[in-house]
Formats: structure tokens, sequence, C-alpha cells
């Protein structure tokens, strides 16, 4: 009951901020102008492409559809959407603490563990808004503008053909997954916001670790290979593995399969441990803070 | 006894912000909790109230342990410490209904809108509290620590920044709340002053430490009053002061004032006699601040 109370709470607070609905605004302003730009230019850009595979397959059909921009987009908005995801979580603590409501809210009777397990769910539930609000752009609009078809996944030495039928499940799974990419991410910036006296400090910090952990993963020296499997970053674009599908002997895709769904489980694993960890950690240091702001 | 304080503690690095401070507060009676700015008030305040943890000594509110048993008298307990903040975006009748719902309440329109009329705010329960005033800010600060019908009330300076119209209006809310309702005030101030008007008993601390603890009635003597001179010549004027019938109220004395305790009536004997003995007075007035009684109390030191 009290822990419903406080979700309710929080969500209500939090979507009677003004700086909430910066995060929608500009997922809907970014997925359009992409939209907007490929609507215009798609076809030239795609021929551009596909150039090396038109000169040795017969190409049919639509290949700029609707899966392949919500692809395109998800990969292009899915490393920025943690700043959008920090501002609301960033806040959550440190907002308060700055406003002088965090010692209004303890002198209230809630334990304080329920008061980090609300505020925590309440911003869970905000990333998992946003990511239904993404979803609805990146896919819905975007299969209502170019429509539907197979889908063609260019990669380095290999070009992926997904039959249409068995496409929706894997970005049902994708956004699945991407929400539990960013639920970690929210929860490291809820974390820093335990030690704040505003969000920009939180959000700030937040996107500074994700930043030095990607640059990181892109290094291919020894000492940080062996750290690269524990940090979150890492398996933060785990969500492209249900878009790598296993083909028969006749090199044609087997509908409903995974190419390596272990690594794929293990990467959401790893986040979710990430979430663990970072709310455990939350409790612990907010159970013996100070109030003094 | 609703709240007793005993032996409390607390130390931030080398800084020792209470020290070995007890009180206990009795049940319906508005309690004065007195202390120049930085003597500690508000770190006791919010030991009492669980925000911090004491280094030493231990709370006891309606008999039960604040460090076990937190919740349960919280419940039962409604505090602004320090400024009333409030969320600034959204409006009175929202912070209202958010405060009653965390403190477990399930009120309708009509109970909270009733609540906002004891603190006159009914009229503006729709405006964001962004646009509040200070006093109106601190009004609804009451308001949200009473949402929840608590017995004990702890308010820390809820008189700051308020205009006097504003002063008079806090202090009769919580009159009337400790006489109708029989409600037990902790209320917290650096103004003696206002203290005297409300409460029962107090104490006073400095430092950290507790000086005086008791009735105000038997405290203050309310038929005295503590006389602040100035004169061109303080020096002179406390040696005539001190060799006259007015020696034994001689409380305090340096080159820039002499103060000087009497009976109330026999303030115009005491001007009379300064002026007949040739003291070129500046300014003659009641000094009853907390510095004045501070002064009192150590006045032996200072003469």
């Amino acid at each position: 009951m009290q822990f419903n109370r406080i979700v309710y709470i929080e969500l209500y607070k939090i979507f009677r901020k003004p700086r909430t609905y910066i995060a929608f605004w500009a997922v809907a302003a970014i997925v359009g102008l992409i939209q907007l730009g490929f609507y215009a230019d798609g076809e030239s850009y795609m021929k551009f492409g596909m150039q090396s595979l038109s000169d040795s397959f017969d190409i049919k059909g639509r290949i700029l559809n609707g899966y392949l921009m919500a692809y395109i987009i998800l990969q292009t908005l899915l490393v920025h959407v943690p700043l959008l995801i920090a501002l609301v979580s960033g806040d959550m603590i440190s907002g308060e603490a700055s406003l002088g409501t965090l010692r209004l809210l303890l002198t209230k009777p809630v334990s304080r563990t329920m008061l980090i397990f609300g505020k925590f769910t309440a911003s869970s539930i905000y990333t998992l808004s946003l990511l239904i609000w993404m979803a609805i752009w990146a896919l819905g609009i975007s299969i209502l503008v170019f429509g539907a078809d197979d889908m063609l996944i260019l990669k380095s030495e290999l070009v992926t053909q997904i039959v249409s039928i068995d496409i929706m499940w894997r970005y049902v799974a994708a956004f699945a997954f991407a929400s539990i990419a960013m639920i970690a991410v929210a929860s490291l910036s809820f974390f820093l916001s335990l030690f704040a006296e505003n969000s920009i400090g939180p959000i700030m910090a937040t996107m500074s670790i994700i930043i030095v952990f990607t640059i990181l993963n892109t290094l291919d020296l020894p000492i940080f290979n062996q750290l690269k499997p524990f940090l979150f970053t890492s398996h933060m674009l785990g969500w492209k593995g249900f878009f790598d599908v296993q083909v028969n002997a006749n090199n044609e895709q087997i509908v409903g399969s995974i190419e390596n769904l272990p690594a794929v489980l293990i990467s959401a694993g790893i986040l979710v441990l990430h979430i663990i960890g970072f709310l455990w950690a939350s409790i612990i240091v907010f159970k013996r803070k100070d109030i003094l702001t | 006894m609703l709240l007793e304080v005993s032996h409390l503690s607390k130390s931030f690095g080398n800084f020792t912000a209470v020290e070995d401070l007890s009180f206990s507060v009795n049940e319906g009676e508005v309690y004065g909790f007195l202390g120049q700015n930085g003597a500690g008030k508000s770190t006791t305040i919010r030991m009492i109230l669980s925000l911090i943890k004491p280094t030493a000594g231990s709370i006891n509110i309606f008999g039960l342990s604040i460090e076990k048993n937190r919740e349960k008298i919280l419940q039962k307990t409604g505090a602004v410490v320090e400024k009333p903040d409030l969320y600034k975006y959204l409006t009175a009748y929202e912070n209202m209904k958010l405060f009653s719902k965390l403190s477990g309440m399930t009120l309708g329109r009509q109970e909270l809108m009733r609540q906002l009329a004891v603190v006159g705010l009914e009229k503006r329960a729709n405006d964001k509290v962004g646009v509040y005033s200070q006093g109106m800010k601190q009004r609804l600060g009451i308001a949200v620590a009473l949402v929840h019908n608590p017995s004990l009330i702890i308010l820390d300076e809820p008189t700051n920044g308020l205009d006097p119209q504003g002063i008079a209006d806090i202090r009769n809310l919580i009159l009337m709340l400790s006489k109708e309702q029989n409600k037990t005030f902790l209320v917290s101030s650096h103004l003696l002053s206002e203290i005297e008007q409300i409460a029962d008993s107090m104490v006073i601390i400095d430092k950290g430490k507790k000086i005086v603890e008791g009735k105000v009635s038997e405290l203050l003597n309310p038929g005295k009053v503590q006389m602040e001179i100035i004169t061109l010549d303080n020096i002179s004027a406390k040696q005539i002061i001190a060799s006259s019938v007015w020696a034994d109220g001689l409380k305090y004395s340096t080159s820039e004032k002499i103060l000087v305790e009497t009976e109330k009536s026999a303030v115009p004997n005491l001007t009379r006699f300064l002026i007949e003995n040739g003291v070129e007075l500046i300014s003659l007035r009641s000094a009853n601040t907390l510095e004045a009684y501070f002064l009192s109390l150590t006045s032996e030191h200072a003469v």
C-alpha cells in the first residue's frame, strides 16, 4: 500500500514537471527529422548504399521500409537517449534536495527504503514510457509512412534478410532489451543523484561515465579488453542480437531464430545485475544519509 | 511526557553542533526552543525527526525511541523544518493532496479545502506555490504539517521572513490549535519576545549546550522588564546606578550600553533618577530580547 502510494505520488510529480516533456519532444523531433530526410532523399541514399549488391543480386520490393527505418532510428537514437533518461532520474533525489522538499518528505511516515524503491520504480516507469513513445514514432509512424516489407540489414561482411512476418516480435524483444539497458542508465543516474544537491551534477556524471566507458569499449587494448565484459555500456546495444538470424544449409533464414541467444541473455543479465547493484547501493547510502539540505 | 531528549550530542567532524542536550516537553503545552542563529536548534530538531543521526544520546517521543519507531512516531508528528519548501510547480491543493496521501490519509477535496481554510489559503488553493509570498508558503507549510492530524507539531523558526501581520497570524494559529485541539507544539525561535507570547515552557541553548529550562512565567518574571540604557558616558552612568537603589537591578554594563532589570511600574522612576542625577541619556528602552536575557543570565561576569 505504502509502495503504491509513493509510486503514484512520484509519477504525479514527474509528469507535472515541464522538464519531463523535453525528452518526449526531443524524441518526436529527432525521429520526425530522420523520417523526413529519408522520405525526401531516402531512395537515392539507399541506391548508393546498395550499389555493390545491385551488381550481384536482383533486389525487388521496398528496401526502404518502416522496419528498416526503425532499425536505423534505434541505432542512431539509443546512444543519445541516456541523456534524456538522466534528465529525470538524475533529478529524483537531487531535485528534492535542491527544492528543500527532501526533508519534508522524510518528516512524513514513510520508510527510507520504501521511498527509494518508489522513486526508482517511478523513474523506471518514466523510462519505459519514453521507450514506448520512441517505439510509436520509430516503428509505428515509420510503417505508416514507408510501409512494411522484408528487412535487409547491411553489415560489414554480410547482408541479413529478415522476412516481414518474422520482424515484429524481434522489435518487441529489442525494445524490451533496450528498456533494461535504459533502466540500467536510470539506476546509475538515480544513484548519483543521492550525492548531489542539484540535478546538473548527476546528469553530467552519468553522461561522462557513459562516454568514458564507450571510449574504453572502442580501444582494443588487452588491459581494457579484460574490463569490457563488466561494463554496462558494452551490453547496451545487445538489442541488435535479435536481428541476427540463423540460416539453414540453403542459406535461407530460419524464421523465429536468433543467431546467438545466450550472448543476448548474458548481456541482459549483466544489465539487470547493474540495476540491482545501483539500487541496492542507493538504499544503503540513503538509509545512512544525514538530511542537511 | 510527550517528548524527551536525553544527553543528545551531534558532531560534524571536529565541530560539535549539539552537546549533551536534555529537555522534555509535556503533552498539550507549547514549548519554546530558543537560541541565537547557529546555536544548534535546527540540528536538534532534525535529530528529533530522524533526519540526521545523533552522535550520542536518545530521543523518545510518545514513549517510543525515534531510532526504532520512526514511522510510528512520524504518523503522529507534523513538522516544518527551517524554510517551508514545497513543490513550486504544483498548486497548494495538489501539495496538500500529495502529502496527505504520503501520510496514508485519503482526504477528499472538501476536507483538504477545509484544512487550507484553517491557514487562510482556501481562496489561493489553485495557485501554484511558486507565486506564493513567504508568509503564504509558511502557512501552507504548517497546513502540510497538520494534514495528517498529528498530536505533536514541530515548527522550526515559523515566523522567519514574515511581516508583523504574518507573525501575528502564525502566533494566533499556534495558540488556537493548542487551546482548541490540545496539540503539543515545539517551536524554535531566536526571538525571546515571540516565545514569551506563546510558550508555556522553554529551553534556551547556546553553542549546542543548554543554558536554562523551565516555565516561561518563572524564567521571564513577567512583572519585570530589562531596560537598555545608552548614554553619552556609560562608565559614569554605571557608577551612578551602582551606587543607588537601582544597583540590585544592574545586570550588565559596557562602554556601549547598560542593562538594568526593574519592575515595569518603576520605569518612570528610573528615568527620573537618571535625569536628576545628570546622566545624559541617548536612549532608554525595553530590551526583552534573547540577547538581553543571555546577558542577564551571565551578568555576574559582565557587570
